[in-house]
């Protein structure tokens, strides 16, 4: 039941995307509802869970709005090392801040992964479109929405999850 | 490197599956998955839509009152000079039948066969802006066929073409140029799509003015003579320079289209599309 509640949430995350992302874009850039659900799964589901999903969801965000599905998988994949590296960075910093972090580097690399596929394919480059449209307020839009996608979750009492991997253990 | 070494089984994973999508969609293997997801997600995308643009409209609307209201004041004006030119037009049209018939020329014919269909999804970033519509190749659509506005005005090309789906890639995407002319001046020149969804009028040698309409030339074989495509609204530049500076609008607001004409007659003599 978990792992079809599961498909169905990275299903409409796809289909989000290229439907209600588009109409409340900043600057140039819209949300991102693949990174924040993944963010989400990762924080509360752990990270085995992520582990699973993110190729799942790279390949309905391909099907849906006609990507790259292999571009999709490398452009969020950063996402658990580097969320496993500023767990163990111990830096002084909440949890809350660290989901942040991860969120931000890894919204940076996928939002410059999918505009170097775009140039690749033919698009003018545009060092100053890039910076001042896509990665500036794509860093706004990914903080705001995992902000937002985070604090129900705590609200409701829930403790986020470490992206250590355990062995022998089942967080998904 | 202990980062990677935990995750590093799962990182060669992920690369390799993604090198074989990459392989399996430029061999077309995913295609008929793709046209079975598309054929799930058409419901949802249109619910989405139904629930979402509203709301977004109303933002957009409440953002743009002011110059809206400016707006619908200068259409009323150009309504009512449009109506004065169609007239004309109408008149002029039927002289030339009359003409035509005194010289007993054969008119070529030039009806237009047009598929319309409604968009289902649209997928944009600043350096892309695609939309899916619910119609594709068992409608009779081929990749390389012109979009247009339910107005009639130059929207897009369709890129990939699956049963019952097709995917457009709009003249705001940074990858499209379209060969265009002025229409009233024959000035001729390169409509492109630039970052956060812009198009420029390139490489026009002569003058251009503000509110000139921009239309497809046909040169090149890629789109129909004739269709407009934009109106000019900023020229920057000195006489010196060998290129001005010509920013477009285009003549349908694109990111609130809900209906497109795929124009099934035309089909291009070339075609150099990269997907």
């Amino acid at each position: 039941m978990r792992e079809i509640i599961f498909a169905a949430a990275l299903f409409l995350a796809a289909i989000a995307q290229v439907t209600v992302a588009p109409l409340f874009p900043i600057q140039g850039a819209v949300p991102d509802f693949v990174l924040v659900t993944l963010i989400t799964f990762a924080t509360w589901a752990g990270p085995r869970t992520a582990m699973v999903s993110l190729p799942i969801v790279a390949v309905f965000l391909g099907f849906a709005g006609n990507r790259e599905p292999g571009l999709l998988i490398l452009a969020y994949l950063p996402l658990l090392p580097l969320g496993l590296f500023i767990d163990e960075a111990n830096l002084p910093f909440s949890r809350f801040v660290q989901v942040l972090l991860t969120a931000a580097g890894t919204g940076l690399w996928a939002r410059l992964v999918m505009s170097a596929g775009a140039f690749i394919g033919g698009a003018e480059v545009s060092l100053s479109g890039l910076l001042f449209l896509v990665l500036v307020p794509g860093l706004f839009l990914d903080i705001l929405l995992v902000t937002f996608a985070y604090l129900p979750f705590r609200l409701m009492g829930k403790q986020a999850r470490p992206m250590t991997l355990q062995r022998g253990t089942f967080s998904g | 490197m202990v980062i990677f070494s935990r995750y590093s089984w799962w990182v060669a994973a992920m690369i390799g599956l993604a090198l074989f999508l990459t392989a399996a969609g430029q061999v077309g293997i995913l295609g008929p998955f793709q046209n079975l997801f598309l054929q799930a997600a058409t419901p949802v995308e249109k619910a989405f839509d139904g629930i979402f643009r509203p709301v977004a409209s109303l933002l957009s609307d409440f953002d743009d009152l002011r110059s809206l209201q400016e707006e619908n004041r200068q259409l009323r004006l150009e309504n009512e000079k449009l109506q004065n030119r169609v007239t004309e037009l109408e008149l002029d049209a039927a002289r030339v039948q009359e003409l035509e018939k005194a010289l007993e020329i054969t008119q070529s014919d030039t009806s237009q066969q047009k598929v319309a269909a409604n968009v289902v999804s649209h997928d944009s970033s600043p350096f892309t802006d695609v939309i899916s519509i619910d119609r594709g190749s068992n409608d009779g659509i081929q990749p390389g066929m012109n979009v247009l506005s339910s107005q009639g005005s130059l929207i897009g090309t369709v890129t990939k073409v699956t049963p019952d789906h097709s995917f457009i890639r709009l003249i705001t995407d940074s990858k499209s140029k379209v060969n265009a002319q002025v229409r009233d001046t024959q000035v001729e020149g390169i409509v492109k799509g630039g970052p956060n969804r812009t198009i420029t009028f390139d490489l026009a040698q002569a003058e251009v003015k503000v509110g000139d309409v921009i239309v497809t030339s046909g040169l090149g074989g890629n789109y129909q003579a004739g269709i407009p495509i934009a109106r000019v609204t900023e020229v920057k530049g000195t006489p010196q320079d060998l290129f001005a500076e010509v920013k477009l609008e285009p003549l349908v607001r694109l990111s609130t289209v809900q209906t497109v004409l795929v124009l099934t007659s035309f089909v291009p003599q070339r075609l150099d599309l990269d997907d």
